[in-house]
């Protein structure tokens, strides 16, 4: 008898702790690194802190978007953005400003991961930059900065992204930096790659960058790291390294959205993206670089990523003020390369 | 009386679906085109596109292309149709066969089909260069030609069948009469099959012509950002920019051209009938 009331006693308590388990939705993009984003952040914490994870797979102008419609009752915990929406998220008071003291790994984090917290923005997490991608075994010489682009040794094996991709987008503006131009002048840059255009196949999207190196003789290409680590697994011999000039980068944040219980735990989820250990993780798998200056990665992995000091050379450009200039850029660069 | 009514009630699901399915998504698209932010009525949008030389090439490019695959369609397709109707059954099943099978793959699979073969190092570049035409690195990819040969091959059925049912119906011994008051195979075929032909051609050539004009998949994997054509200049506009009202207004501009074009060449065909 007692053995029985002692089971039910502990079932209903079970049942009890599982009613009261809380939830957490938070956003992730979908594809490998969803699942790399489940198998070293989710799951991992939901066992640790007895709480649901449950992850919408949306990106993240979409995940802006959401948040805007469910301003009176938002329905996430925490958002991920990589296009720079936390910048307008913030200003329209959408998120919950985030204290770098509230999370234990902030102060390991480079000044730029968490310039933003200052403006309620959260914290960057992770960090792919772009630079240049070659082929080894066929450039008559490694490529060091942005403007090799322009030497004729390259001959007509260059790959140029068009700008309505985001790649594409950022790699522009940084040629467009190198030779003098700024987000409101894009005349340098314009002039630029448009003398490039002889000697370069313009590409879409990500699979071409890979389409070109394995089939069409590319040799240089400006684009991202952890899309240089694909490349290289699917056998092409490519390497990536960063222009001297700097690397304009895409910025991975785990931002707080406002208005939601639970906030305490939402924070703990923030924090434990920044560990070392998981960045670290992040970094081996997909060759993002980590913003959490403790994060160690072993030598054949930090040659293939911006690591260490040479973070101070990642380039952010305003997302606000870029959001303004795009559409306008992205049409005249369509005139620029239309035959 | 009741056979209106019974006529009403059986085309109700069509039209139910007709209405709620085209005409009011695609009137709601198109007074978007002339919607400015606030709601009221502009034609800014239109403007834009009519007064700015690069999307008037487009719209050029667009036409031009069209143009031109209808013609070679129209080239290529009637000897086949007329060979297909004039076949024993057996060879005319054969070939039905063979030019509607590629139509159960999808489009975009055909068209990485022609990247292989157009490419760098792919069959016709390759075979050039063996020749002696080109050098080892010349491409078709990313060209006006590559357009054309894979749009041709997308729409060159709708062409054929549209010929071959009108083919099929003329009376083969008018073809006959004609060998025997003298005429060559040849000059039976221009003067006695071609003009009775002439409806299914229009027909098909309607059709070739507003599909090309609207393809976007096929232009954009072959040609490349560097060679726009409007279709895929408002699935930018729609999807990458989110200009939506210009988007809009480009799908008006798209639908008047094309209308304007065809229209007239849609009363040849009537007047050919009759």
């Amino acid at each position: 008898m007692k053995a029985i009331f002692g089971a039910a006693a502990f079932m209903l308590a079970a049942s009890g702790a599982w009613a009261q388990q809380t939830t957490l939705v938070v956003n992730s993009w979908g594809g490998p690194y969803e699942k790399l984003h489940k198998q070293l952040v989710f799951e991992p914490f939901e066992k640790a802190n007895n709480v649901k994870i449950k992850v919408v797979t949306l990106y993240s102008a979409d995940t802006l978007a959401q948040l805007r419609a469910q301003k009176s009752a938002p329905q996430y915990d925490v958002v991920h953005f990589s296009g720079g929406q936390e910048v307008i998220a913030a200003r329209e008071g959408l998120l919950a400003p985030v204290k770098p003291d509230e999370l234990s790994n902030a102060k390991d984090l480079y000044p730029f991961a968490k310039d933003g917290m200052a403006r309620g923005e959260g914290p960057v997490h992770l960090v792919t930059a772009i630079g240049l991608l070659y082929n080894e075994k066929k450039v008559p010489k490694a490529p060091i900065a942005w403007k090799d682009l322009w030497d004729n040794a390259y001959g007509d094996h260059l790959i140029l992204t068009d700008l309505s991709n985001s790649f594409g987008l950022l790699g522009f503006l940084m040629m467009n930096q190198v030779w003098g131009g700024t987000l409101d002048n894009a005349k340098p840059g314009l002039e630029k790659v448009g003398a490039l255009l002889n000697r370069s196949v313009v590409i879409n999207s990500s699979p071409e960058v890979q389409q070109n190196f394995a089939q069409n003789d590319a040799w240089l290409a400006p684009y991202a790291q952890d899309y240089a680590h694909a490349i290289r697994q699917s056998g092409q011999p490519v390497k990536f390294v960063m222009g001297k000039e700097g690397a304009p980068a895409v910025y991975f944040t785990a931002n707080l959205v406002a208005n939601r219980p639970n906030q305490a735990l939402a924070k703990k989820l923030i924090d434990f993206e920044l560990s070392p250990e998981v960045q670290a993780a992040f970094a081996r798998e997909m060759r993002y670089s980590p913003t959490n200056s403790k994060a160690q990665l072993p030598p054949d992995i930090a040659s293939e990523v911006v690591y260490g000091d040479a973070v101070n050379s990642l380039v952010r450009f305003d997302p606000a003020a870029l959001d303004k200039v795009r559409n306008g850029l992205i049409e005249d660069w369509k005139k620029l390369i239309a035959k | 009386m009741n056979s209106l009514r019974n006529d009403l009630i059986i085309s109700v699901p069509g039209l139910l679906l007709l209405g709620f399915g085209f005409l009011i998504p695609v009137t709601g698209i198109l007074v978007l085109g002339l919607r400015d932010a606030e709601g009221g009525w502009t034609a800014v949008h239109l403007l834009r596109f009519l007064t700015d030389p690069f999307y008037l090439g487009i719209a050029w490019r667009t036409v031009k292309l069209s143009l031109v695959i209808t013609a070679i369609c129209i080239v290529t397709g009637v000897p086949l149709a007329y060979i297909m109707a004039r076949g024993s059954p057996r060879l005319r099943l054969w070939l039905i066969i063979c030019i509607t099978l590629p139509l159960m793959t999808s489009v975009v699979v055909r068209t990485f089909g022609w990247m292989v073969i157009l490419g760098r190092g792919g069959v016709i570049p390759d075979l050039m260069n063996k020749i002696g035409l080109v050098n080892r690195n010349y491409t078709l990819m990313h060209t006006e030609t590559a357009i054309v040969a894979g749009m041709v091959q997308v729409l060159f059925p709708f062409m054929v069948l549209s010929i071959l049912g009108v083919v099929l119906r003329i009376d083969q011994r008018l073809e006959e009469a004609a060998r025997v008051m003298g005429c060559s195979f040849l000059e039976a075929l221009r003067l006695v099959i071609l003009p009775l032909a002439i409806p299914g051609i229009i027909a098909g050539s309607l059709l070739v012509f507003t599909l090309s004009a609207s393809y976007f998949i096929t232009p954009s994997l072959l040609g490349g950002a560097r060679l726009p054509v409007l279709a895929g200049s408002i699935y930018e506009s729609a999807t990458r920019t989110m200009e939506w009202h210009f988007a809009a207004a480009q799908s008006i501009i798209l639908l008047l051209g094309v209308l304007v074009l065809l229209i007239p060449y849609a009363r040849l065909s009537r007047r050919s009938h009759g």
